[in-house]
């Protein structure tokens, strides 16, 4: 069997899934990383350097790498490979969504356009370079609205505003967060505040048909003026018509932007007036929230997804029939970790299945907007939902953190 | 036989003195492995902390005790203390070959000859730590410590190999406290760039 080109930076949360996913699968992977690999001169068939930044000269070094050792599919960890991926399985004849749609899905304004044109519901929204006068703008917009860079991940940059004031504040903060993630020319996109409770959709899609793995509750009320993920939890407490209403809408999301193979994540927002979609990533849920995620039989979602990219029918793998849920745990503030203290406690509450505290002592936390880095995970399993989330609520309320500020 | 050396004498008297500690004995063995060979414990004890299976020697006037499994590994060695601009320190020679084991021996030798090179050329540093029941336990350093490929350097490359080469080993366990190196997990991504350039 041909391998699977892994596609991640060096700075990802999931090499250890990935990994051991495939060697429980059986499936072989080579693993392209952004630096070039400090093992790859001795086993060049199972290592990659490729550079991110560099779409084509990455493309064609891949190209080389497959004359040599062919690659049966592509799979991108995280939000920063999935440009790469899809170019790269382009250029391979791989069965991978299309550039332009990964594209269009990585960048929220071009998604908006997409949504909007295929009569998807979907707020207001209009896009504002950096140089334009932000007190003039806030005159312009309603209210409530929320202002947002395009490309980048994790709630960072993201804020609500209620009034022109707050507006004329948030703006120039949005550019600098985007100019400090090294975007030179940053443009913001504002849209219509969506009220309402946030769901998540994790999917796969095959050739154009979407399989809803999971549907998460995210039942920590999510109204601003920052946008913190927190609890996730799964099967969802929506009704079975509700349910089946934010799945078609994921769909119709995935096909007006052209996605139609590989993994989804959906967020979208439920409302009196419908259901409304967030944001939707060609790529399967980030940090470590994938590990609540099991199907029958104890299988990742790593290995679901090795085995789809490898082509295989995984139509039939379903998930654990126990309730799960993972809490990334919230900033409580900024400033220097030096110690997170109850982790044992937290994780001897019932059907706490692990803690991991994933910001090292003695290192910054910064909350949000401008942070970009997840304090840590808490994992449960029960029954129904309610516990799993009565648990990962207990669990963190055993944890205590100190920070310093000075 | 153990060796202690006359400068090695004066100093831990000194800190026995100093520590007030006069009359205990000295543990002296093996705590593990590193990337400079053997690393050793040295420990003022009284007679409580002893154990039934301990090697107990006079040197130099000092009581030396061994523990059972550092025995074999320290016989014939000489404790010596150096003084040192920088600060003085004690510094053993051992004659003792690091591994007697011959799996033990054979993974090392892949980290000798193949991985320790190839990793080194990034500043990063793999250590055979203990060979236990089929199961390599390792510590990977410099810049490999914290590093988010560090699992892919293990599982993919370090750990495929040892289990090619060495059937008696079955599994491969990181010992390396991630926390605490260079580049730690979970890093910031590079940071959001558009996928168009902008």
């Amino acid at each position: 069997m041909n391998p699977i080109l892994l596609v991640m930076t060096t700075a990802t949360y999931r090499a250890r899934a990935f990994v051991d996913a495939a060697a429980r699968s059986g499936i072989p992977i080579v693993v392209g990383s952004d630096r070039e690999p400090a093992l790859g001169s001795l086993w060049p068939e199972r290592f990659l350097g490729l550079d991110f930044d560099d779409v084509a000269k990455s493309v064609r070094r891949v190209e080389a790498f497959a004359s040599a050792w062919p690659i049966a599919g592509v799979v991108a960890a995280e939000d920063d490979g999935v440009v790469l991926a899809a170019a790269i399985a382009r250029r391979l004849g791989l069965r991978h969504a299309a550039p332009v749609a990964v594209a269009r899905a990585r960048d929220k304004r071009l998604m908006r356009e997409a949504l909007q044109r295929a009569g998807v519901p979907s707020p207001w929204f209009l896009s504002a370079s950096a140089d334009e006068d932000a007190a003039e703008l806030a005159h312009e917009v309603e209210y409530p609205c929320v202002l947002k860079p395009p490309a980048l991940s994790m709630s960072r940059g993201v804020l609500r505003a209620n009034t022109p004031a707050e507006f004329a504040e948030a703006f120039p903060r949005v550019v600098q967060i985007m100019r400090d993630a090294g975007i030179g020319d940053p443009e913001v996109l504002v849209e219509g505040y969506v009220p309402g409770a946030e769901v998540a959709v994790e999917g796969l899609l095959t050739d154009g048909r979407l399989r809803v793995l999971a549907v998460f509750d995210k039942p920590d009320e999510m109204a601003g003026p920052t946008f913190e993920e927190t609890l996730y939890v799964t099967p969802t407490r929506l009704d079975a018509e509700t349910c089946r209403r934010v799945e078609a809408v994921t769909s119709d999301m995935c096909r007006a932007l052209g996605l139609d193979h590989g993994p989804v994540h959906a967020e979208l927002r439920v409302n009196d007036g419908g259901i409304w979609p967030i944001e939707i990533a060609p790529r399967s849920i980030g940090g470590l929230c994938s590990l609540a995620l099991r199907f029958r039989g104890g299988v990742s979602l790593e290995q679901l997804l090795l085995r789809h990219a490898a082509g295989e029918d995984v139509g039939d793998w379903e998930r654990e029939p126990a309730a799960s849920g993972v809490l990334m745990i919230p900033i409580p503030r900024g400033g220097i970790l030096h110690a997170v203290h109850g982790v044992e406690a937290a994780r001897e509450v019932p059907g706490v299945d692990e803690v991991r505290v994933t910001i090292p002592m003695g290192h910054a936390i910064v909350p949000l907007p401008e942070g970009h880095r997840y304090l840590g995970f808490i994992f449960a399993r029960a029954e129904r939902a309610a516990g799993a989330e009565s648990a990962l609520r207990e669990a963190h309320g055993r944890l205590s953190f100190d920070i310093h500020t000075e | 036989m153990i060796t202690v050396t006359e400068g090695a004498r004066a100093k831990i008297l000194e800190l026995m003195k100093s520590q007030g500690r006069e009359g205990l004995a000295l543990r002296f063995g093996v705590r593990g492995r590193g990337p400079g060979g053997f690393v050793y414990r040295l420990a003022f004890i009284d007679a409580s902390e002893r154990d039934a299976t301990d090697r107990q020697e006079e040197a130099a006037g000092l009581t030396v005790v061994i523990d059972a499994d550092s025995a074999p590994l320290v016989e014939g060695a000489s404790i010596d203390y150096v003084e040192q601009a920088g600060g003085g320190g004690f510094k053993i020679d051992n004659p003792n070959p690091l591994w007697a084991d011959p799996v033990a021996l054979a993974v090392q030798r892949i980290l000798d000859e193949e991985i320790s090179p190839a990793v080194a050329t990034h500043g990063g540093s793999v250590t055979l730590i203990d060979v236990k029941e089929g199961t390599a336990f390792i510590q990977l350093g410099g810049g490999c410590q914290g590093c988010g490929m560090a699992d892919v350097t293990l599982k993919h490359g370090i750990e495929a190999r040892i289990l090619e080469v060495v059937p008696q080993i079955t599994a491969v366990v990181d010992t390396t406290d991630h926390a605490g190196g260079h580049n730690p997990y979970y890093q910031p991504a590079k940071g959001g760039r558009s996928p168009y350039g902008a």
